[in-house]
């Protein structure tokens, strides 16, 4: 972020000022290739889209002082698990077909649901008065972040490693092809 | 900066849409991808949090990992799912698939 800011100094606008219409730019293509995401009709593009808004998901976590997280998010998301969708769309055949319908009947009661819960959602957040941004003016160093995950998180680690085990012996089981 | 609620509105859109998706959707491997996008907004919360209320300890950071790690897992286990359904079954629609509905 600071050789962002940095960058940014040597351009004539405030740098306040770039840094917030970068994020909303940023914030409004996401929501928009969600919702291209949703709503294309070809499942193809669909996970071209999730590649996208997944990009600016992680463009996001730079906003929030989690730069390990958005390298994390960049080489999991967009580079396993949505290359593991185009996959498994490619080795299902016949999707590709436009006359094919791709949503259900329930599109407009869905569409009422989702509002709602928007609506409910931001009436929330804009009712609860948020607190001032803490005081903490650094983020966490990714030394310290290892650090964490060995001592006091250590618990949420093995976690995360007994689910990997599980879900690999899991995909390998479900995959295999039954004699 | 840039005031909390709006990294909160951002999650909130985000999660709806991701709703939208996975309750329209025909297609499975389309339900899981409107899913990643659920468990994205949940991310972005957590994130959000760490950086705002959170003193120094991370742990926004390291459930957000945790969540990251999750999704990983789901997503292997829903496609190799999905995939042995469209061996047996030949259709990946879910609205087709009613082996187990009385």
């Amino acid at each position: 972020m600071s050789g962002l800011i940095q960058q940014l100094n040597n351009t004539g606008l405030p740098q306040e000022f770039m840094l917030k219409a970068i994020f909303y730019i940023i914030a409004a293509s996401t929501v928009f290739f969600a919702i291209r995401m949703v709503i294309s009709p070809n499942v193809f593009h669909g996970a071209i889209f999730l590649a996208l808004a997944l990009i600016g998901i992680a463009c996001i976590y730079l906003y929030l002082d989690a730069e390990f997280l958005a390298v994390i998010q960049i080489l999991i998301y967009v580079g396993a698990i949505v290359t593991l969708f185009i996959f498994a769309i490619m080795l299902t055949a016949s999707i590709q077909d436009r006359t094919i319908k791709q949503t259900n009947e329930q599109v407009l009661l869905s569409a009422i649901v989702a509002f709602v819960f928007l609506c409910f959602f931001v009436t929330i957040i804009r009712r609860n008065p948020w607190q001032a941004a803490a005081s903490k003016a650094e983020g966490l160093a990714l030394a310290q972040l290892g650090r964490l995950l060995m001592s006091a998180y250590v618990l949420p680690f093995e976690v995360i490693s007994l689910i990997l085990l599980a879900a690999l012996v899991g995909a390998i089981v479900i995959g295999k092809a039954r004699k | 900066m840039i005031p909390q609620s709006h990294f909160l509105i951002l999650s909130a859109i985000l999660f709806c849409i991701g709703l939208f998706g996975a309750l329209t959707r025909r297609n499975a491997v389309g339900i899981l991808m409107s899913i990643e996008l659920i468990l994205n907004a949940a991310n972005i919360n957590f994130i959000t949090f760490n950086k705002f209320l959170g003193s120094s300890d991370g742990l926004g950071q390291v459930f957000a990992m945790l969540v990251i790690a999750i999704a990983g897992a789901s997503a292997v286990v829903g496609l190799a799912l999905i995939i042995a359904i469209y061996k047996n079954a030949k259709t990946i629609f879910a609205d087709k698939i009613n082996l187990m509905k009385w």
